[in-house]
């Protein structure tokens, strides 16, 4: 029989910058490094497109930003939350992706990340890179390609092409 | 089946009803920390506690052993648990005290739920003993 693994948790103990924000009442972190630009809901154009938009529910708008197309997600339909109040847009760096999230906090300086315990088995495994512990209080710090995968891209892409195809017939 | 020669378990109240884990698996009994949560979508975990440093997971095992008439839970067990290839500790929300005891086994029918791992005739009480484990990954699968 093969010996259990002992009972060590996994924990990373790299120090790194994260941004504090807050969806739908819970506070969550993301990679300082992840985040290129944080703003308002101004310039935000409703995303709509039948087959996409009914596979990917949580695309809800486009922004336009120096030349590049961004596919705004809506971090509470991403986490399955109910509807919450969203402010801000963080958008992500080395991904065509931003975030709807209700408020930013503060960046901080973690000193370790805990995996997330094995017991939790379903979508966020994907959705978290693991835990951080801040006086006491556990705050998820997210996978910031998870808001939309690399699937998920390739479906908004195909479709937009699409789109773009029949508009050029 | 053979019933086992006495072991030792930890017997802990869900309401009315009193269930088992085997003693060796068990690690403290807590008083009521802040569990914390954050956006998951595994059934019967409803958050996290952080212990000495180590973060681990809350199982409210109540849901399926007693189903939602449990009342408020006081305390809880925390257990080694294996999920996977890993022990993990894993605290479950009990309902009161918890007692030390040691009691045969009795044959299972081999009618009980998969996560039925004993019963134990204490007295006139009849206790099942909870593989957590299966308990655990059966619910993360259903």
């Amino acid at each position: 029989m093969k010996p259990l693994k002992q009972l060590r948790p996994e924990v990373k103990t790299a120090r790194e910058d994260v941004i504090v924000f807050a969806v739908g009442g819970y506070k969550l972190a993301i990679a300082a490094g992840a985040v290129k630009e944080i703003r308002g809901m101004d310039d935000l154009h409703p995303f709509k497109l039948g087959g996409i938009s009914a596979q990917i529910a949580k695309l809800k708008y486009t922004l336009e930003r120096n030349g590049t197309t961004y596919f705004v997600i809506d971090a509470a339909q991403h986490f399955r939350l109910p509807v919450s109040n969203a402010s801000r847009v963080m958008v992500l760096r080395n991904t065509p992706t931003g975030v709807l999230v209700d408020s930013t906090d503060r960046i901080m300086e973690i000193s370790a990340l805990h995996a997330l315990p094995p017991a939790f088995t379903h979508e966020e495994r994907g959705w978290y890179r693991g835990l951080a512990v801040v006086n006491g209080l556990v705050v998820p710090v997210v996978n910031h390609t998870a808001f939309l995968n690399r699937p998920e891209l390739e479906i908004v892409r195909a479709g937009l092409e699409r789109v773009r195809g029949v508009v050029s017939v | 089946m053979i019933a086992e020669a006495d072991k030792s378990y930890v017997l802990f109240p869900l309401g009315e009803k009193r269930f088992a884990l085997r003693a060796e698996t068990v690690t403290e009994l807590a008083r009521p920390d802040s569990v914390q949560t954050f956006p998951h979508r595994t059934p019967l975990l409803t958050g996290v506690l952080v212990r000495r440093g180590r973060i681990v997971p809350v199982c409210d095992v109540a849901q399926v052993l007693v189903g939602p008439a449990a009342p408020p839970r006081k305390f809880y067990l925390i257990a080694n648990c294996k999920i996977g290839a890993r022990q993990e500790l894993t605290a479950v929300p009990v309902t009161g005290e918890c007692e030390l005891a040691s009691a045969a086994s009795v044959p299972l029918t081999g009618n009980e739920p998969p996560y039925v791992s004993g019963m134990l005739a204490i007295g006139h009480e009849t206790v099942t003993v909870v593989a957590l484990e299966k308990l655990i990954c059966a619910e993360a699968t259903s």
